[in-house]
């Protein structure tokens, strides 16, 4: 008897540790997304502001908007295509019919960015612009060989006969099928449509290679949020994404169950007419739906034929990199109608700007990026006499970007920041270290197991070629071939090579120092405020990066003017403050640093002195190969 | 031969992926009939129920419904129903629904589909099945179904497709009993395929016995068992022993060096022939009261009968069924009354074996 308690005991300890495994990381999200504080590992109170903010967000609805209808319109179009296809399929002779199931296999086995890439290669042949209707067309592509292979089985346990039997009863083809075999697949087709519904909500790769300007999708949005760290309101968009899969699985199953449990046995009137009122409501529910779907594509096709292509500006930059509701003042303002869209790189945004599937008015890139892109002649001279507000830019900053834009004919600066040392005072106290001041510090024995560095490339190296005394655009093969000696040799002390986490660790006391962008500051000491230890910044005294994002106009821009009144609108000293405000990335706008509260002003991690930043150095394109070299001695570190 | 056939088949040929499935096939089926297709699988019957049914074109001749040419109509145009061999009932639809189908989509009126699927499920002994689910009916109750659904259209001919081949013995035996009925009832004409003889025999007026996409012969039940034309037929239809014999004269056959007696007349002189003689019309006798002697040399109590093979010293193995029973290793004599033996002209080639009679 003990022995089977036992038992039992670990029967359930399994099935919930099963089930932990399973559901705690949805359950974490969950909890996060109620939490008020921002940070991942602190919990700050109960809040639905991130609903709030969802709900708010014009960005998070849209996707919403565009995610829905495309899997259902796309749903809906495999599963006709897809059944039609099954059918004539499952009446092939044998050969014919492998032949044609082999086809329809290997879409699906291959690998997904192979479809995405091919599907937008063949979109840009056949001259047909990125938007809506590609990414519709793409889901419709890759969904169709699921309904086929949901739909086939049904049809081959459906026999041929029923068909024939409704024939012979006085049906015409027709009428045989939508009155018999239909219904007789229909399970089949039921969750082909699901399938393909599920397919396309989730896909985010194919999207991405074929969505235009201005369309996002749930996936692609996320997505985009990944450079600053997910927002708290995506944690509760993916809450009411898994709570509505829920609860539809559970009607699901439950109504399939009594409807199983009434099989067979003769009807009372009572249910006779209880069905029937389920079939009026499941028709009243298609007609809803179908008119839904109509309502929905009109307005679509209306919103993208009938807005006027003269007063439009599309618009490319980081994501959470401007206050939305600057877009909104800007429209209203000039009447222009902004295409907003979001990039997450400069290594993805590059290859978009020079295919020029999309033809994007104003770009956000960084300065070694620009650099490229001017040496690829893919940008347009700015014409600076439409924009006043240029005199708002600080001289300095224009300066220095004539480290990537030599003339300071292409680009326009928009934020900038230093790379530095983040450190936990209390930490290295209790260490027994002294707060650093030098890249070495980051050497530094004592501090073994306490270092994050920075899992990029140049942001690495430059840590190491900055305290060699060499630039940190170096391309000498010997000091890259010392600086990776001086990393191998740091590697056992680094705790981890990190981006984004460096923030949560450092907030959770995990580490005593990292590697950080200066434009994380203002944040991190917000949410560090009225702890027992405080988050300080510092820049070496070998000097830093400093990199300036800057607004470019691509030469394939169709609105130019616009896009001038775009950059003019931002260097506005009231727009580029409250651009600050929320993105907290130091703004070189001289206007709206004056309008700041003198202790922002004061701040050194965000606005630091510029006699500090003598020896800094703004990035450069090197060119590929010397980008190859700097690459493979990044892998020789790592893998050391 | 028929004065007035209601089905007429005209010179049909079929091909299936250069397959010849049926080869200039002419059958006529009269009013008021129980014909049955027999014949192994592959022999063309049901393509040839198919053809009628209008689920096949044949690739020539024609289909001649009540003298008119029905070839190119399609199935729904036809006045005939079907009844499936796999039923084909409409799972999703209740037994109501689905005796009610045809009649709905000739826009019947309420009332008159009431009393019709009432009506049809009393003829099928199934009353009160109105509401019940495909799912929860026995196979021989959805083929009961099945037959409703296609007769409450008011077919001029029903044409059955193997409908027995799923259920086991005892329903089989029972549904034939009902669809024998059935047709006396109904009074219409049924065609029916199948490859048991069994099933053939007991419920036809007319059984077509074909072989290869060629009739072999056409009679009725007596005629096929008791008179087969060939090798074939009477290999095909119950047990047989074919044996080389000559035809010494008229009313006398030598087999393996003995002479019997027998009624067949017209095979000429020392003619070579093969001589049919079913299993239960041999007798086994003291050996010298037989024609011919052999041993026992097997014996299986069959329930009804005792099955056992006679080794005579030719070689040949006689297969005999008896309620005597005759122990193996014993020496018995054969006997055979005249009129059990049946006379058989030789095949002059292979191919010949399987071409039909209808020349």
């Amino acid at each position: 008897m003990n022995d089977s308690k036992l038992k039992r005991f670990f029967q359930d300890f399994y099935l919930v540790f099963v089930l932990i495994f399973l559901y705690a990381p949805i359950l974490t999200m969950m909890v996060l997304s109620f939490n008020t504080s921002k940070s991942r590992t602190d919990w700050g109170g109960f809040t639905l502001d991130w609903y709030a903010q969802m709900f708010e967000s014009s960005s998070i609805m849209d996707a919403l908007y565009n995610t829905l209808l495309i899997a259902f319109i796309s749903a809906l179009a495999a599963t006709i295509l897809g059944t039609v296809a099954a059918i004539g399929i499952s009446s092939m002779k044998k050969t014919p019919r492998n032949i044609a199931m082999g086809i329809n296999n290997i879409p699906m086995l291959n690998s997904e960015i192979v479809t995405g890439i091919s599907l937008m290669l063949a979109f840009l042949a056949f001259g047909i612009s990125l938007g809506f209707k590609t990414i519709l067309l793409s889901h419709i592509t890759f969904c169709v060989p699921y309904v086929i292979l949901s739909v086939m089985p049904k049809l081959k346990q459906t026999s041929r006969y029923t068909y024939e039997a409704a024939m012979d009863l006085g049906a015409g083809p027709v009428e045989a099928f939508f009155r018999v075999v239909l219904p007789d697949i229909m399970p089949g087709v039921l969750s082909g449509f699901l399938l393909a519904f599920t397919m396309s909500l989730d896909d985010f790769i194919i999207t991405h290679f074929t969505r235009g300007a201005g369309i996002n999708t749930l996936s692609t949005l996320i997505y985009s949020e990944v450079r600053r760290g997910i927002k708290p309101s995506m944690y509760a968009l993916s809450t009411v994404i898994f709570v509505t899969v829920l609860a539809l699985l559970l009607i699901t199953n439950f109504s399939s169950e009594k409807q199983g449990k009434s099989r067979g046995l003769p009807l009372t009137e009572a249910e006779k007419a209880k069905r029937r009122h389920v079939e009026n409501v499941r028709k009243g529910l298609l007609v809803t739906a179908s008119f839904f779907v109509v309502a929905a594509v009109s307005f679509t096709t209306y919103r993208h034929f009938a807005s006027p292509a003269s007063n439009e500006l599309y618009v490319y930059n980081w994501g959470e990199y401007i206050d939305e509701s600057v877009i909104q003042d800007f429209e209203a303002e000039t009447g222009i109608h902004v295409v907003y869209d979001l990039f997450e790189t400069n290594e993805e945004m590059y290859p978009v700007i020079e295919a020029g599937g999309v033809a994007y008015d104003v770009v956000c890139p960084s300065d070694y990026m620009i650099q490229k892109m001017v040496e690829n002649d893919l940008l347009a001279e700015i014409d600076f006499d439409n924009i006043p507000n240029i005199d708002q830019i600080d001289p300095e900053y224009m300066e220095r970007s004539k480290a990537f834009d030599p003339e300071n004919k292409y680009s326009v600066p928009y934020t900038w920041g230093t790379v530095g040392i983040l450190y936990n005072d209390k930490r290295l106290e209790e260490l027994g270290v002294e707060p650093p001041d030098s890249w070495m510090d980051l050497w530094d024995p004592r501090l073994s197991g306490e270092i994050l560095m920075q899992d990029s490339v140049r942001d690495a190296f430059m840590c190491a070629l900055k305290p060699l005394g060499y630039s940190l655009n170096s391309t000498d093969p010997g000091e890259l071939e010392e600086a990776k000696e001086l990393l191998i040799q740091q590697k056992p002390l680094v705790q981890a090579y990190v981006i984004d986490q460096v923030r949560d660790k450092m907030l959770g006391e995990e580490a005593a120092v990292g590697v950080i962008y200066s434009g994380e500051m203002l944040y991190l000491q917000e949410l560090a405020e009225g702890k027992d230890f405080h988050l300080e910044y510092v820049i070496p005294e070998e000097g830093t990066n400093l990199w300036i994002d800057s607004w470019v106009i691509p030469k394939n821009a169709r609105n130019k003017e616009n896009a001038e009144k775009w950059i003019d609108f931002l260097c506005r000293p009231d727009i580029a403050k409250r651009n600050f405000e929320y993105i907290t990335y130091a703004t070189p706008n001289r206007g709206a640093f004056e309008l700041l509260d003198p202790e922002l002003q004061q701040n050194k991690a965000v606005f630091p002195d510029w006699d500090s930043l003598q020896d800094a150095e703004v990035y450069q394109y090197l060119g590929d190969e010397v980008d190859s070299l700097y690459n493979e001695l990044w892998k020789e570190v790592k893998s050391n | 031969m028929m004065e007035h056939p209601l089905i007429d088949l005209v010179n049909i040929s079929k091909t299936f992926d250069d397959t010849m499935v049926l080869d200039d096939l002419n059958l006529a089926v009269k009013e008021n009939t129980f014909v049955t297709l027999l014949g192994p699988s592959g022999c063309g019957k049901t393509t040839t129920l198919r053809i009628i049914g209008g689920f096949e074109k044949p690739d020539t001749g024609k289909v001649i419904f009540d003298g008119q040419d029905i070839t190119n109509l399609p199935p729904n145009k036809r006045q005939l129903n079907t009844v499936f061999q796999k039923y084909a009932l409409f799972t999703h639809m209740s037994i109501a629904e689905n005796i009610a189908f045809g009649l709905k989509i000739k826009n019947k009126p309420k009332s008159y589909i009431d009393d019709k699927i009432k009506y049809a499920l009393k003829l099928v002994n199934l009353d009160g099945f109105e509401n019940r689910s495909v799912a929860s009916l026995s196979g021989g109750q959805q083929q009961r179904i099945a037959i409703a659904r296609a007769i409450v259209n008011e077919p001029r001919v029903l044409l059955l497709d193997e409908p027995l081949g799923a259920l086991d013995l005892k329903l089989r035996q029972d549904m034939q009993y009902e669809l024998i009925r059935l047709k006396n009832e109904l009074g219409i004409t049924f065609i029916y395929v199948t490859h048991d003889q069994e099933e053939a025999l007991t419920m036809s007026d007319t059984i077509v016995v074909m072989n290869q996409g060629y009739i072999q012969q056409m009679g009725t039940p007596e005629q096929i068992y008791n008179e087969p034309e060939n090798a074939f037929v009477a290999d095909f239809i119950g047990e047989s022993n074919i044996v080389p014999g000559t035809m010494i004269r008229d009313e006398l056959v030598e087999i393996f060096g003995a002479k019997f007696a027998c009624v067949d007349k017209g095979f000429g002189n020392n003619r070579p022939v093969d001589v049919v003689i079913r299993p239960e019309d041999i007798d086994l006798v003291e050996p010298e009261q037989g024609t011919l002697t052999g041993v026992c040399t097997h014996l299986i109590f069959k329930g009804v009968h005792y099955e056992m093979e006679v080794t005579t010293p030719d070689g040949f193995e006689w297969l005999v069924h008896s309620t005597d029973m005759c122990p193996v290793g014993k020496k018995v004599g054969i006997h055979v009354d005249p009129f059990d033996i049946q006379i058989m002209n030789k095949p002059e080639s292979e191919d010949e074996e399987a071409v039909g009679v209808n020349e």
